[in-house]
């Protein structure tokens, strides 16, 4: 049998919460997170008879804000509909969104695959309301079975932007890329926290299969993935799946179905209540919403420079390597450190490598904030300048950092607490180390003494150590010459 | 002559000269409830004791001299139960919300209390504002106070009940397909539909969203336009709310000058389906105007008449369906238990909504449904659409309209209840107004030979109720102002 070759093709759909004060249709906190159950209510996001909504500013231009990010084509007139469908945790058995008329159509957003950087369209980009959180006994999300459940309304309200990509998307691994791209921009532009543990980021996937050359295949729709690596392998479970269904001739049923995290696998839910008409028409108590040109100017100009852009800015200006630019790249607040410590005088190959160690280090440590920088830029374009001018060396220069960390303290405060001075070591200094290393190890001393040291590796252990004692500060040759003449002195 | 003879503007004028105080107007009012509620049943709730103490309030603030700009002072106020004043029940007829509390005031409530009124009670209605006779309550029908074996109309046959009867000067209700204008009709009282979007829906429990609107009951054309005075105002609670400046409607109507008013009137709508008398009405209406100076033109709406009434028994109902899907007894209202959330939604909805309310219900979700959107509800859009072009054209040519406000005299109790099309069409002449938003009133024509109230319509163009009311007052001139009901007696 000719083993056929099949066709991934994927499309996602994710929700982002955006990062505005009040709710989208009511004047309540949108920050729900840790607050006590049904706290950040009102009469309008419950949905109390006679209550009606009034549509949020902010949440409009944050939404114009990345329509304009992802070059998309904003309608001047857009509109809200009703998505009708009963669930304890929508309060007004409706949700409002926008359904023929987004207030966006199109845009590309470029990701990294393997073969290169690739463009992944957008079908488009609207504007809804979240709904409320079901609390069960346990978490798979079923209410059968349990004889009461908890609703949390607190979220009710929250306004999501919603962004359909094109069905572009060919691997798991490309879909991973195009979420944390997708992360990466609405972390950029402020609109959005981006985080898919915490909700505030969730993506949805279609996924289908087919022979190459042959028509699209049956879509399957994937939900329940929080987190990237939950993405990656409810992806590529789902392809395992699929083609081995496909392959021993089978037909792919279209379905939702739910990635379970813990077994590994994706569970159909052909229940009953996934079976939605739901039933869409405008919503009658709102207006058209109209967006002016110059509100379109005014989000676009404050568009700051996008991710992909400042990629493509560093490989080009300062030569970076791919890993080198996506990674200072990865955080706005991060570049922008680099930015300024570029400046303020650094050299630009030593200060990448201190960025892409160092600083990601110290980071990750939690010792460095890039919203809040605890070393000021001039203070590491002085150090990365000692170091690449070789007046300190590089173990000394990480000394000096740590030390700047962990003691809040200056440039040079720091060098004098890490013992670390300009130029390396004076004659009498070394002498001093030398003398006692000497001192120390007057066994090994012996040995080299009485000629047994013919390869040579007793000496450089002897070097190892006073090197070690100098911080790295002597250049080994000086080491060498003033131990020999030590010893055989 | 006794309180309940006096007109809003009396009470109030008296009130502030504190020639009358305002806990005498309460006392006289619950006197003249507690005579007749029995027959009458025009309330469902009484706010007794909230309206003595807010007298006290009144009569305190006026012997210190304060308070005399409030133009309703000390006057009392029925209010439909579909509109929400916080700490009371807003029932809307129905047992679904027999036991809802509200927490929040409605906009129009806020401007009456600003205003100086007092809130007395909540009137009987058909439930959901859903019929033409106040026969759909869950709280029992209202009678006709001029004839108890009649129907006083509906959906807001309370309020239209309690100003005829003598309860109060001045009640409120809620107009979707003439809703106060057919119960003004049959309750010989004026009432009228604003513009929509000149007065708040924000508390006002929905029906139809873009229908609905609140208007007012009086038994004086100047009362009218004192109560559009305090309630026409742009509320941002409310988005579909017109931001435009509205005139003062009682500066206006002084000395009414309708010289050259150019008056249209329907021939169609006089021939078949119109009591005789009801025909001669309306001509000895359009005769007053002619006499005051007005110019008759014949008109032509074309099909208006034969498409409003399917049209509107397609968006009314789709729209209720959704307004009316949050009654799941999962928040607040009637809740049935059961041993699952289908069954829980099915009882306690299946319980909790009378036989109209279900109808139109099944009616709306129907024509919302994914098969018959374009069949019903956007062929609904599309007469709907042709009827609003109809009075535009129509209005190119005239400044008001004259026409029925309904088909026929007040008919009896049970007369119609199991028969729903011949109800839907005790509408006919109302139902085209809301459609295309315009403002119209139900104008007191005198009795019938047997009796009966009879009543004249008046329509404008969008924000003319200025217009409207220049003619009723010449009407009122000459008809004279509503009399008290014998039944109130």
């Amino acid at each position: 049998m000719v083993s056929r070759k099949y066709v991934t093709v994927i499309g996602l759909e994710v929700h982002v919460q955006l990062k505005t004060n009040s709710k989208l249709f009511c004047p309540c906190s949108s920050d729900y997170i840790g607050a006590k159950p049904n706290s950040n209510v009102c009469p309008v996001c419950l949905g109390l008879p006679g209550t009606l909504p009034v549509l949020n500013k902010k949440a409009v231009e944050l939404a114009l804000k990345m329509s304009c990010a992802i070059g998309g084509n904003i309608q001047k007139e857009s509109r809200f509909h009703r998505k009708n469908y009963f669930y304890p945790d929508l309060p007004k058995a409706y949700q409002i969104s926008q359904y023929d008329r987004p207030i966006s159509f199109g845009g590309k957003i470029p990701i990294r695959t393997a073969d290169g950087k690739k463009f992944i369209g957008i079908t488009r980009l609207h504007l809804e309301e979240d709904a409320g959180k079901l609390v069960h006994a346990t978490s798979d999300g079923r209410l059968h079975g349990f004889s009461s459940s908890y609703v949390d309304y607190n979220r009710a309200g929250v306004p999501l932007i919603e962004i359909v990509s094109e069905p572009q998307i060919s691997t798991p691994e490309e879909a991973k890329e195009y979420v944390l791209a997708l992360r990466k921009l609405v972390r950029y532009l402020g609109v959005s926290d981006g985080d898919m543990e915490s909700g505030s980021m969730r993506v949805d996937a279609n996924i289908s299969m087919n022979e190459e050359g042959q028509p699209l295949g049956v879509k399957v729709e994937v939900k329940n993935m929080n987190s990237l690596r939950a993405l990656q392998r409810a992806l590529e479970y789902e392809q395992k799946r699929q083609m081995e269904i496909l392959s021993s001739g089978g037909v792919i049923i279209q379905e939702t179905r739910h990635w379970d995290d813990v077994r590994g696998i994706t569970v159909s839910s052909r229940s009953k209540e996934e079976a939605h008409d739901y039933r869409y028409f405008p919503d009658p108590d709102l207006p058209l919403l109209v967006v002016s040109e110059d509100l379109i100017e005014k989000m676009a100009k404050s568009i700051p420079e996008l991710p992909w852009e400042k990629k493509e800015r560093y490989l080009f200006e300062f030569s970076m390597s791919e890993e080198e630019a996506e990674i200072l790249t990865s955080q706005r607040e991060l570049a922008q450190y680099f930015e300024e410590v570029l400046a303020s005088g650094a050299p630009v190959k030593p200060l990448v490598n201190w960025m892409k160690t160092e600083v990601i280090r110290s980071n990750k440590e939690g010792k460095f904030d890039f919203n809040n920088p605890e070393i000021n830029p001039q203070a590491l374009a002085k150090l990365v300048k000692f170091l690449d001018e070789g007046k300190i060396s590089n173990t000394a220069a990480k000394d000096v950092w740590l030390v700047m960390l962990d003691n809040k303290v200056g440039l040079e405060e720091a060098m004098e607490k890490a013992g670390v001075t300009l130029g390396g070591l004076s004659a009498e200094k070394l002498e001093s180390i030398v003398s006692k290393v000497l001192d120390q190890n007057q066994d090994v001393v012996k040995e080299i003494l009485e000629g047994k040291d013919t390869k040579g590796k007793k000496i450089k252990f002897l070097m190892g150590l006073v090197m070690r004692e100098t911080r790295g500060q002597a250049k080994p040759q000086n080491v060498e010459e003033m131990l020999r003449s030590k010893l055989h002195g | 002559m006794s309180v309940r003879e006096l007109s809003a503007r009396e009470i109030a004028g008296l009130v502030k000269r504190g020639e009358l105080k305002a806990t005498e107007v309460v006392r006289a009012v619950f006197d003249e409830i507690k005579n007749n509620e029995k027959k009458l049943n025009a309330l469902i709730t009484i706010m007794e004791e909230r309206a003595l103490k807010r007298a006290e309030l009144i009569d305190e603030k006026v012997a210190k001299g304060q308070w005399k700009e409030k133009a309703l002072l000390g006057v009392p106020v029925v209010l439909k139960d579909n509109i929400c004043v916080e700490g009371y029940p807003t029932t809307c007829g129905s047992k679904m919300l027999k036991k809802w509390i509200s927490p929040y005031n409605a906009g129009i409530v806020d401007y009456l209390e600003e205003a100086g009124t007092i809130l007395i009670g909540k009137s009987n209605m058909d439930e959901f504002a859903m019929g033409s006779s106040t026969e759909h309550s869950a709280f029992g029908p209202t009678s006709n106070p001029w004839d108890l074996e009649r129907v006083p109309g509906g959906s807001s046959g309370g309020s239209a009940a309690s100003v005829a009867a003598g309860y109060v000067p001045l009640a409120f209700g809620s107009d979707t397909g003439g809703s106060i204008r057919q119960p003004a009709a049959f309750c010989g009282v004026h009432g009228m539909k604003p513009t929509y979007g000149l007065v708040s829906r924000y508390g006002l429990v929905a029906f139809s969203s873009s229908l609905d609107q609140i208007g007012p009951f009086t038994r004086t054309v100047e009362d009218m336009a004192l109560a559009l005075d305090v309630i026409a105002k742009h509320d941002y609670r409310d988005s579909t709310c017109w931001t435009g400046n509205r005139p003062s409607y009682s500066e206006a109507i002084l000395n009414a000058n309708i010289k050259g008013m150019r008056v249209g009137v329907v021939r169609d709508f006089m021939e078949e389906g119109l009591d005789d008398e009801l025909a001669q009405a309306v001509e000895k209406g359009l005769g007053i105007l002619v006499e005051n100076g007005a110019i008759p033109v014949d008109l032509n709406l074309g099909d208006i008449k034969e498409c409003a009434l399917p049209c509107y028994y397609i968006i009314a109902p789709a729209e209720a369906s959704s307004n009316l899907a949050r009654y799941d007894g999962v928040r607040y209202g009637l809740r049935e238990d059961a041993d699952n959330l289908l069954d829980q939604y099915i009882k306690t909805r299946g319980k909790g909504f009378g036989d109209e309310v279900k109808r139109r219900i099944m009616i709306g979700t129907f024509v919302l449904s994914s098969g018959y959107y374009d069949a019903y509800y956007l062929r609904g859009l599309k007469a709907r659409k042709y009827v609003c072009e109809k009075f535009k054209e129509a209005f190119s040519n005239v400044d008001v309209i004259v026409m029925p406000s309904t088909p026929t005299p007040p008919f009896k109790k049970g007369e119609l209840v199991g028969d729903p099309i011949q109800m839907y069409l005790s509408d006919i002449f109302t139902l085209p107004v809301n459609l295309a938003g315009l403002p119209g009133i139900s104008v007191w024509m005198g009795l019938n030979s047997t009796g009966l109230p009879m009543a004249m319509q008046i329509i404008a163009p969008k924000w003319h109720e200025v217009r409207i009311l220049k003619a009723a007052a010449k009407i009122e001139e000459t008809i004279g102002a509503c009399p008290l009901a014998p039944g109130g007696e």
